[in-house]
């Protein structure tokens, strides 16, 4: 199942998103929490801390700097821009989301 | 996503199960919340729901109400537990489990319908 | 205020930190110090009209005084019978204190609806009278508008921020408009929402710089949020008027040079 999040900033959406993932996933569920802000800290409220955060963030800004724009797998994603947080969420930092080609 | 709707606007149609639209009682984020569900109907983003944040009172409650009321909506209470997560950069998972917000926020699941889960 | 000088500061920061909230009573109070002060929106999404004590928050300008550009210029342009000054006159709503209010539109489905309004925004913002009007903007929420240049028309840039781990990270990213060939003059930290003076040193550390001013979490401008009402008509002589009348003083106070003034 996808599951979107919208709202007006600082209205928590980062903060239902990444408390929905965690409770997902300790009700056995396998869950990807994609992060699509381009502000991304979706990472703070997962639980992996604020210096894996801004690891993620930096990952990201070096892929929008070089111009290399291959078509990459969702597990690629999953892999290379993003992290373990806890209860079993894989935390992924995705720039746009129409970006990538399915895997 | 991206604070606001862009993100939204972006995506391909039926490209999600269902939308949640977060919102506090206040007539600005209730007229961005508008607008997501504007733009999720018009798209196609599934299932609608909306998740009324930061209720203190039966006056938000009502608030809420006003502007919503036809839609399906899960109230999370104000809760100081979650604020001091956000001051910290650590998750209410970890720090209040228990907490009324995030237990609040975790009853969303199920609404959602999702089969049971194999528990590894 | 030495001379002719006018201000031009945009507010940028995350979502929900409170930008809108400043820049609306930064432009109310600066009118009512009797100076002329356009309010320059671009957030689609615009939070502005609540703060300045506006009706009308959907008010762009109209696609019929927008004409296609010429070849290799910008896609759209004002028609030529149409400038600046007769744009403000006409479609810039009057606030209270006598804001003129100028926004590039409501977004309500796909965003390429606001296209024209957006580029004839942009435009009358380049072309406006420097030495007519302070000039005080309001961004959008996040990183993005501010990283691709929409606050380049200001020589003071006020990151806002509240004393979260969020808010602190995007300020972190917002500080390096430092870089940018059209860095503003100025970076002015602003702490909003504060309950404790230890959360302005603590903020001032992890940026780096020093908060040029810190403004209180005041329980009656989020009583005013729930109802709609202005800060400034909620709490008129509260803690958060009074320090919003200071960060004027100190944004009036600053340093710019002569040739921040020519147009680029």
């Amino acid at each position: 199942m996808k599951i979107a999040v919208v709202g007006k900033g600082g209205s928590g959406k980062t903060t239902t998103s990444a408390v929905l993932a965690r409770g997902l996933a300790r009700h056995g569920h396998r869950v990807v929490a994609l992060d699509c802000d381009t502000n991304p800290n979706l990472g703070l409220s997962l639980g992996v801390g604020d210096r894996e955060t801004q690891r993620l963030v930096t990952l990201r800004e070096q892929v929008g700097e070089s111009d290399t724009e291959h078509a990459v797998s969702w597990a690629e994603i999953l892999d290379t821009y993003g992290t373990d947080a806890p209860d079993g969420v894989r935390l992924s930092v995705i720039t746009r989301i129409e970006n990538p080609e399915p895997g | 996503m991206e604070a606001g709707i862009g993100s939204l606007t972006r995506l391909g149609e039926s490209a999600i199960d269902v939308t949640l639209v977060v919102v506090e009682p206040t007539p600005r984020s209730i007229d961005v919340a508008r607008r997501g569900l504007h733009v999720a109907d018009e798209r196609g983003q599934g299932r609608v729901v909306i998740v009324a944040n930061k209720i203190s009172d039966d006056a938000d409650r009502q608030r809420i109400i006003g502007a919503f009321g036809d839609r399906p909506t899960v109230f999370v209470p104000e809760d100081p537990a979650i604020d001091a997560a956000d001051r910290r950069g650590t998750s209410p998972s970890d720090d209040a489990p228990d907490a009324p917000g995030v237990q609040a926020i975790e009853h969303i699941i199920d609404g959602l319908g999702l089969p049971d889960a194999v528990r590894g | 205020m030495t001379g002719s000088r006018r201000l031009r500061v945009a507010f940028v920061g995350k979502g929900g930190s409170g930008k809108s909230t400043i820049s609306g009573s930064f432009a109310r109070l600066l009118a009512r110090r009797g100076e002329p002060v356009l309010a320059l929106d671009s957030d689609p999404l615009p939070g502005m009209p609540y703060a300045l004590g506006v009706a009308i928050d959907d008010g762009p300008i109209p696609d019929d005084v927008v004409v296609e550009g010429p070849e290799g210029g910008p896609r759209w342009v004002l028609d030529p019978r149409c400038d600046a000054d007769a744009v403000i006159e006409q479609y810039a709503a009057t606030g209270p204190d006598g804001v003129k209010y100028l926004q590039f539109g409501n977004l309500w489905g796909h965003a390429s609806t606001l296209q024209r309004a957006q580029h004839a925004w942009s435009q009358v913002v380049r072309e406006v009278d420097p030495d007519r009007w302070h000039l005080v903007g309001d961004l959008p929420g996040g990183t993005r508008q501010a990283m691709f240049g929409w606050a380049r028309y200001a020589d003071t840039v006020c990151v806002v921020v509240e004393p979260t781990a969020k808010s602190l990270h995007a300020a972190a990213r917002l500080l390096n408009l430092s870089t940018a060939t059209w860095a503003p003059h100025h970076l002015v930290i602003v702490a909003n929402k504060v309950t404790d003076p230890a959360e302005i040193e603590a903020i001032g550390a992890r940026l780096g710089r020093p908060v040029a001013s810190g403004l209180p979490l005041d329980a009656a401008l989020a009583d005013g949020d729930r109802l709609g009402t202005a800060p400034l008509d909620v709490a008129p002589n509260g803690a958060f008027a009074h320090g919003v009348e200071a960060l004027i003083d100190h944004v009036e106070s600053l340093d710019y040079p002569r040739d921040m003034r020519e147009p680029s």
